[in-house]
């Protein structure tokens, strides 16, 4: 019995013009912003990573210098595009693509790509990520929100109950029909998805056919919970009418209200200093220290080495004790950023907890959170590359000071390095977090995705149950 | 039975429903959160530039300071930071802070603010790179999610609103049967419709504007009327819209149920799908440039720079005479060979910003036209563009800020080529920012031919609706 249902249904949807029609536009969304995202995404990490190879060839090809002076030209960094950020490509366009990594300084990244772009741009930017968290659930209650109460208004749905069919078997198999409907549209999208992962991966990442299972997995859940929420409206709803305007509802405070609402929430609750502060903040740290950091004394510097090395004069020390001094700078500039930039970016992480915990009042938060991990182009991920850059630097600093300390004299401003050094240093290689560290930091979103699905069927089976036949 | 008699009855059967009281209280509440959200981001940055100007006086009497001090015999703080060489106090130690006060609107809308920088330090060594910076410190998720404003609960939340006020203005008097009642009074479908209409927008637009003028005047934006009026004529125009499609659509002689579905569409279709088409199309038929070739560029041009430095100075004295009075080639200052080679880096970086602008601003007239497709998009456009939060203002602050390096720029290179010492005395001389903001009409200039296709789509789908009401009878 439940086999003629779910073939009704099925195509009945299939043969419905407005299915048809609205299947239609969504599809070809979701199959323009893939391809769209994919060309955008590999044209991107071209680009950047024929940058790098000539921030590399910059930094290789500089000439003899003093290895201080080339710390001071340093190198650039750009961000790469990972794999699956063709279909979310997240937060990428509000961080900066490249960083400048030079002596003594911690620079941001520049080059948002959304502030070469328009206003209206901003509005309307659409990924597939936003077709899927957007217009699949509005298709999900277009199908759904007559499922029982059309029948319900039209009579039938006591004649079909009469046939001796469960109440439980009716409502799974209008599911099923309209699932595999459904599936029409999103299984083609999604080998069209794993086959551009496949054959032509636009960026490097860690296990992304991992990533993209689970991707799918994670979006094939939150349009469960949709289908199981709009059945459960419409099982209970007096009429379809109000079944489509209460789960319109439900859309527009899931996909409109909510997201905007967590934003100036998570302002309020942890608001970030002004770009100005920042800077200030920490150009004045930087210049006398602060609580039990201070800076480097130059002084008790040079008398330690003295005392290390057993001679008098500073002429006659084996080493460069300015580039000991140097380097103890770095140190402690370090440690004054690892202060200021680790409180910006825990603050953010803070600002993101808070969009994560209104998940409950709206799934798509949720999902957003997990697509854009998974992707590798949440704000965790922008932070995990800005750190790797970051340490990258450092090793760089510290070579560039030993190598002055070892191979001249204190007060020889002539020494000169060449490529060999340059060479030595090992270009900057990033590898991507792995699947597990972006799930172990997405718990809560699982959970709380999790319980929206687990509540949304618990809420379908009881409104089926207690539906009213006429 | 006058339009008075249709607006008092309206009036007692509207607070009579309570689902329809609920949802103007929500509207309420999201109107009074959407400007609470703006007046804080609006204090948030009157702090800022606040603070930006006072750290300008700063610089300019610690400089005063150690000027004097070394006037009197003192030494420099650092040897490496003397001010007196026009090199530093026309450096980053002695840079002026260029700040673009918030737009006078800013409560209402946020627009562009959050991402595009509204202060610049501006010293010797300001070139195009230098605006390629970040603007205020800002989580990229609130950046890319975008802000809970006004101009939010306007241009997305107001037309469901008036579709749930008027979706069914007519078809619930056919349905209840009423409408033949009406209209053997002596009075047309046409002025109860209008005398109906006239009172949800009334209801609505008036919220929306009483609680902008709130927002107006605890904020102080009355200073510039003409984008107070804007906003509103934005405001009263875009809304009118989606009554008028209400009408048109009442006309069709559908049941509720229809109406609502179609008006609904509507709405996606206009205020999501359209604009995420648009963006679409933009995005493949007329790709933004990316910036980082410019870097690049960057790098060479200064590499190139370093080693050719005589011959770039022997060339840029040849160029501007004017700076250079007093300077003898043969034998440079360091500084003066320094500045040439930064100088061929500047504009090495100018022909490649201008390039890529050039080919961004086509861009930008193309993505810009398709913004007619979409009434949502015009609205938007239009109300941060009053609030003074839009692209173009910022675009204006750009070129004053360039303008204002390069005269930074004149004031400190002659000194800097002829190897000069800088005193106290010049400090009153040296350039100070003063920002001259957009005339009052630039905005209005703009919204003209948005407002007035509005305007226009109005007055279509207004008339539309008038034809259609003149046929109603009420045996239909």
């Amino acid at each position: 019995m439940i086999r003629h249902i779910v073939r009704k249904e099925f195509t009945d949807v299939v043969r419905d013009g407005r299915f048809r029609w609205c299947s239609v536009l969504v599809g070809s969304l979701l199959l323009i912003s893939l391809g769209h995202g994919w060309v955008q995404a590999r044209n991107a990490q071209q680009e950047h990573a024929a940058a790098q190879a000539t921030a590399r060839e910059h930094w290789e090809t500089q000439g003899e210098k003093n290895p201080h002076s080339a710390a001071h030209y340093g190198i650039y960094a750009f961000k790469p595009r990972l794999a699956l950020s063709f279909v979310d490509e997240g937060v990428d366009p509000y961080t900066g693509t490249s960083v400048w990594l030079e002596a003594h300084r911690q620079n941001d990244f520049l080059l948002r790509p959304a502030q070469d772009a328009t206003a209206a741009q901003r509005i309307g930017a659409l990924t597939a990520a936003q077709v899927l968290q957007h217009l699949v659930p509005l298709l999900i209650i277009l199908l759904t929100f007559g499922a029982l109460a059309s029948e319900r208004e039209r009579g039938t749905l006591r004649q079909l109950l009469a046939t001796g069919i469960g109440r439980r078997e009716l409502a799974a198999g209008k599911a099923l029909g309209i699932s595999g409907a459904l599936a029409l549209l999103l299984v083609p999208a999604a080998l069209v998805g794993a086959a551009a992962l496949v054959v032509a991966s636009p960026g490097p990442a860690a296990s992304p056919l991992a990533r993209g299972t689970v991707l799918a997995g994670v979006y094939l859940g939150y349009f469960t919970a949709f289908l199981a929420l709009s059945l459960a409206v419409s099982a209970w709803a007096r009429s379809a009418r109000t079944a489509l305007v209460i789960l319109l509802a439900v859309w527009v405070v899931n996909g409109l209200v909510a997201p905007r609402v967590a934003v100036d929430l998570s302002k309020w609750l942890h608001p970030t200093p002004s770009a100005f502060e920042f800077a200030r903040t920490v150009q004045s740290e930087m210049s006398t220290g602060v609580a039990d950091i201070s800076p480097p004394d130059r002084d008790a510097s040079t008398q330690r080495l003295l005392a290390e090395y057993g001679v008098e004069r500073v002429e006659d020390l084996p080493i460069n004790a300015v580039g000991v001094y140097l380097q103890e700078s770095e140190e402690f500039g370090n440690r004054i950023f690892d202060r200021n930039y680790g409180a910006l970016w825990d603050t953010f992480e803070r600002q993101g907890v808070v969009h994560e915990m209104l998940a409950v009042a709206a799934p798509l938060l949720a999902v957003r959170t997990l697509s854009m991990g998974l992707a590798g182009t949440d704000v965790e991920q922008h932070r995990h590359f800005a750190t790797a850059a970051e340490t990258y630097r450092r090793d760089l600093m510290r070579q560039m000071n030993g190598d002055m300390t070892e191979n001249s004299l204190t007060g020889d401003f002539s020494y000169a390095a060449g490529a060999e050094l340059w060479e030595s240093v090992p270009p900057l290689q990033y590898a991507a977090p792995t699947l597990g560290w972006v799930l172990g930091n997405r718990i809560l979103s699982l959970l709380v995705l999790g319980a929206w699905l687990a509540g949304a069927i618990l809420a379908a089976v009881a409104r089926v149950r207690r539906a009213e036949v006429g | 039975m006058t339009a008075r008699t249709v607006l008092r009855n309206e009036w007692r059967l509207l607070m009579a429903d309570r689902a329809l009281r609920i949802v103007l209280g929500l509207f309420a509440a999201l109107l009074v959160y959407a400007l609470a959200n703006g007046v804080v981001w609006l204090r948030f940055q009157e702090r800022t530039v606040e603070a930006v100007e006072s750290g300008n006086g700063e610089r300019t009497s610690a400089l005063q300071q150690e000027l004097d001090a070394i006037a009197n015999g003192g030494q420099p703080s650092s040897p490496f930071a003397d001010p007196r060489s026009p090199l530093v106090l026309g450096g980053p130690s002695g840079s002026h802070t260029a700040a673009l006060e918030p737009g006078s609107l800013t409560a209402l809308a946020v627009g562009q603010s959050d991402l595009l920088p509204y202060y610049y330090d501006v010293n010797i060594y300001t070139n195009e790179s230098s605006f390629q910076q970040n603007g205020e410190v800002e989580n990229p998720l609130n950046l890319m999610v975008g802000r809970f404003d006004l101009a939010f609960v306007v241009v997305y939340l107001l037309p469901l609103l008036v579709l749930a006020l008027s979706f069914n203005v007519l078809s619930e008097e056919r349905e209840q049967g009423t409408l033949a009642l009406t209209l053997s009074q002596p009075v047309s479908a046409r002025s109860v419709v209008a005398a109906k209409l006239a009172f949800r927008a009334f209801l609505v637009v008036g919220m929306v504007l009483a609680m902008s003028l709130l927002g107006v005047l605890a904020t102080g934006g009355f200073d510039s009327p003409g984008r107070v009026l804007l906003w509103c004529a934005a405001v009263v125009t875009y809304s009118l819209f989606w009554f008028v499609l209400a009408a048109w659509v009442n006309t069709l002689r559908r049941s509720s149920a229809w109406n609502a579905t179609v008006l609904v569409g509507a709405w996606l279709v206009l205020v999501v799908v359209l604009p995420a088409a648009i963006n679409i199309a933009a995005g493949l038929l007329h790709p933004l440039p990316s910036r980082v070739e410019m870097i690049t560029a960057q790098r060479d041009a200064s590499n190139d720079a370093v080693n050719r430095r005589s011959e770039l100075l022997a060339r840029y004295l040849e160029d501007h005479p004017e700076m250079a009075e007093g300077v003898v080639a043969d034998e440079p200052g360091l500084g003066a060979l320094a500045w040439a080679a930064t100088d061929a880096v500047n504009r090495r970086l100018e022909e490649v910003t201008s390039e890529h602008d050039a080919r961004r601003a086509d861009q930008i007239v193309l993505v810009r036209r398709y913004r007619f497709l979409s009434p949502a998009l015009l609205a938007q456009d239009v109300l941060i563009d009053a609030a003074g939060t839009g692209d173009a203002r910022f675009a204006h602050f750009q070129s004053q800020v360039r303008a204002f390096a390069e005269q930074w720029r004149e004031f400190f290179v002659p000194a800097i080529l002829a190897d000069e010492q800088m005193t106290a005395s010049v400090l009153p001389n040296v350039p100070k920012f003063r920002l001259a903001d957009e005339e009052p009409g630039d905005a209005t200039r703009r919204a003209a031919v948005p407002l007035t296709v509005l305007g226009g789509l109005v007055l279509l789908v207004g008339m539309g609706a008038g034809v259609g009401l003149g046929r109603v009878r009420g045996a239909d």
